[in-house]
């Protein structure tokens, strides 16, 4: 008896432990649709004047708060709408919940989202296209009003020229430098990639590595690719080409750093702003949201300041990404018209000039660039200034649905390379290889 | 003394066990055969449930995807590096523990804190200590003469590292597991093997492991299935990544990266369907073997 008992409760529990791995996916379904969206729907129908609208978003502590108060100043302004803002953790949070609720039907009015993901939600039906909103007489944007939204972000928020997102916080990629350990070693900051080799090895010493580069350090390659006029995936066709003698002389020269000790990886310490900040690497590129990372990070008062990324044989470019905003098909027409007035309010030039100074982001208008107000913002801020000077270089890689797949591959087999199990050949041609087989699905 | 089941009392135990079974049913069983069924998706709408297309081509792809041999490989190594260390380990200090030494419970409760903390901020600190240049753990192996080891930056040792962190964060539960086991085995059989003269070792042979033995195959069923489902000591350590150069791609974290970051629904299902075979043929394997060895009193 007492053994068919401990048979019976060690089958139960097997059975619960087994489970538990493939209960991961449905209890996040469950919990993303359960208390976050209950009131959204049906308040608005019972009363047709008054609109509450969700906004799901990525940001926390004093950004949280920049957007707590843009909404509290929207709710204001508009008598009918509510604005609930909702934070969801991190981005792979966000990203998952927002998975689940299109499932379960219950998506947001609108959510901050990944550029990168965005094909993914097209593909699957999730978004309102903005066109129609745009050239709405009523509510729309005049073309003055849409063309001040600069251009690097607009065209990264339109597919075939729909538009299906708004730029929020924006971010661009940036070399960071300390300043102190220049001035000893009488160096100038580096301004093309040749210079930035020779500037690393002289800084080089027994406990500083000359410079680094993120573990997402494929936009840098992307970057390089581009400078050397090689094509990183072609999105009309969906197409990897990066695997060309481009991409090897891109990849070969950052490898060749690594592998000189004159450059290194995040790797363990996750993001470069703290090795940077202890003084480990005198120079890192990554990206200008991390700016108030590294003023956090830094110790012994050391200077340190940013640039634009260096140039190539005269050929500037610099990968632009970060987060737009994107309105859910979902929701009521009501809604929709909430959430695209308050879509409105949060790229508005005052709201985006006030969200870039308090967010470190990029200001996504070139009137908020230009005012007086952000321009003394750069005067006191300098380390903010190089982001905003790259935008007429800025470039977004290919938009399409496996993206995320593709960028999986890429820094496998880039981490392939620099841990030496493959060389930079063999590592870009299965990459290509690969990549090409995740687009064609 | 056992009742003869009659249809009212078969009927009685089911409405006993319906509470559990409601629970069981909707999040597990249901999510099983769903995900089951997802796996022959190979054309499909995922969010509006349709279906163009079955078939077996998942599971070929899976088994084509060096990714996933990868994964399958490391979870073994894992699987057999966590488990009968951490059960000889906890057994071990589980039979210390019952000794009546000072300060038992301050010790039970120093090796049980591991356990009801969260896994992210044990990798977090775990991640200071395997650090390169920082970390503690090669400043103490710098005692020894040991060159600096980059836990997290070589492929490796990003494994034994999450090894190491596994066997530390899962003793807690075992010991608990294995203490409550030692306390169930009657005083009457050690007092008897005294007055016969067994010595310490002897008794632990021959009263101690015998009458542990459902405790330890209860915990060595569960290590296993707990080490087979890897997946947030590797998330947390190595930040969002499956190690230096895949090193620490486990079962579970490609399922995660296949379903979340790749929106592959029906390769994720296949992978997950594939994991629960794996378990279930352990789990079996185990019962036929425990049937052999275990000693229910």
């Amino acid at each position: 008896m007492k053994k068919a008992i401990s048979l019976l409760i060690l089958m139960l529990v097997l059975f619960l432990a087994a489970c538990g791995g493939s209960e991961e996916d449905t209890s996040s379904d469950a919990s993303g649709e359960s208390a976050e969206t209950a009131s959204s729907g049906e308040e608005a129908e019972e009363s047709a004047e008054p609109v509450e609208i969700e906004f799901w978003h990525a940001m926390s502590g004093p950004h949280e708060e920049a957007i707590n108060s843009f909404a509290d100043a929207f709710n204001e302004e508009n008598e009918n709408v509510t604005v609930k803002p909702v934070n969801q953790g991190s981005y792979d949070d966000l990203e998952q919940k927002i998975m689940a609720a299109a499932k379960a039907g219950n998506l947001p009015d609108m959510a901050q989202s990944v550029t990168n993901v965005v094909p993914e939600y097209i593909a699957n039906d999730f978004l309102v296209p903005l066109n129609d909103l745009i050239e709405d007489a009523d509510v729309g944007m005049s073309d003055e009003e849409l063309n001040d939204i600069i251009e690097v972000f607009r065209e990264s928020s339109s597919w075939d020229g729909t538009f299906y997102s708004l730029p929020f916080s924006k971010s661009t990629r940036v070399l960071f430098y300390n300043q102190t350990m220049l001035d000893e070693a009488g160096l100038e900051v580096p301004a093309t990639w040749d210079e930035l080799r020779e500037v690393a090895a002289q800084l080089t010493t027994d406990g500083t590595v000359g410079m680094g580069f993120e573990n997402s350090f494929e936009a840098e390659f992307q970057g390089i690719l581009k400078q050397l006029g090689g094509t990183y995936i072609d999105e009309e066709t969906a197409e990897a080409h990066f695997a060309s003698q481009e991409g090897i002389e891109a990849i070969t020269f950052m490898n060749d750093m690594i592998d000189e000790g004159i450059a290194r990886t995040a790797g363990e310490d996750s993001y470069m702003s703290n090795p940077f900040g202890r003084g480990d690497v005198a120079m890192y590129i990554g990206s200008s949201a991390g700016i108030p990372h590294v003023g956090a990070a830094v110790e012994n008062g050391m200077e340190w300041s940013t640039a634009p990324i260096p140039e190539l044989d005269g050929e500037k470019a610099t990968t632009f990404a970060g987060n737009d905003i994107v309105l859910f098909n979902q929701s009521e027409d009501a809604e929709t018209k909430a959430a695209w007035e308050f879509l409105k309010y949060l790229t508005s030039e005052e709201v985006t000039t006030e969200w870039a100074m308090l967010s470190g982001y990029l200001p996504v208008r070139y009137s908020a660039q230009e005012s007086d107000e952000y321009q003394s913002y750069l005067e006191e801020n300098p380390a903010f200034k190089a982001g905003p000077e790259q935008f007429d270089a800025g470039f977004f890689i290919a938009r399409v649905p496996g993206g995320d797949a593709v960028r999986n591959i890429v820094l496998e087999e880039l981490d392939y390379i620099i841990q030496d199990q493959k060389s930079v050949e063999e590592g870009l041609t299965s990459a290509q290889d690969r990549a090409n087989e995740a687009l064609q699905q | 003394m056992l009742e003869k089941p009659t249809w009212k009392s078969t009927l009685k135990g089911f409405l006993y066990l319906l509470p559990a079974l409601l629970i069981l049913i909707i999040f597990n069983i249901y999510p099983i055969i769903r995900s089951f069924l997802m796996s022959f998706y190979t054309d499909y709408d995922y969010f509006n449930d349709i279906v163009h297309e079955y078939g077996f081509d998942n599971f070929i792809a899976i088994f084509q995807d060096p990714n996933f041999i990868t994964a399958l490989k490391n979870t073994g190594i894992f699987v057999l590096g966590v488990v009968p260390i951490s059960i000889f380990l906890s057994m071990g200090i589980a039979v210390l523990l019952n000794n009546k030494i000072k300060l038992a419970g301050f010790f039970r409760t120093i090796y049980f804190l591991p356990f009801v903390t969260s896994v992210v901020a044990v990798s977090i600190v775990w991640s200071w200590i395997y650090h390169s240049d920082y970390g503690l753990l090669n400043y103490f192996l710098g005692w020894f003469g040991i060159d600096p080891i980059a836990w997290l930056n070589d492929p490796n040792y990003a494994m034994p590292a999450l090894i190491i962190m596994s066997i530390w964060k899962g003793l807690g539960f075992n010991i608990i597991i294995f203490l409550a086991g030692l306390q169930n085995i009657g005083e009457q059989y050690y007092l008897a093997a005294k007055v016969d003269g067994a010595s310490a070792w002897k008794r632990f042979t021959n009263i101690t492991l015998p009458l542990l033995s459902p405790t330890i195959f209860f915990v060595s069923i569960i290590s296993i299935i707990n080490g087979f489902k890897v997946f947030d000591e590797v998330f947390a350590l190595f930040n969002g990544r499956p190690g230096p150069a895949n090193s620490a791609l486990t079962v579970v974290y490609y399922i995660y990266q296949k379903f979340y970051e790749e929106w592959q629904f029906g390769l994720a299902s296949t992978a997950a369907f594939v994991l629960f075979i794996i378990i279930f043929i352990f789990t079996i394997i185990q019962l036929v073997i425990g049937r052999r060895f275990v000693h229910y009193n």
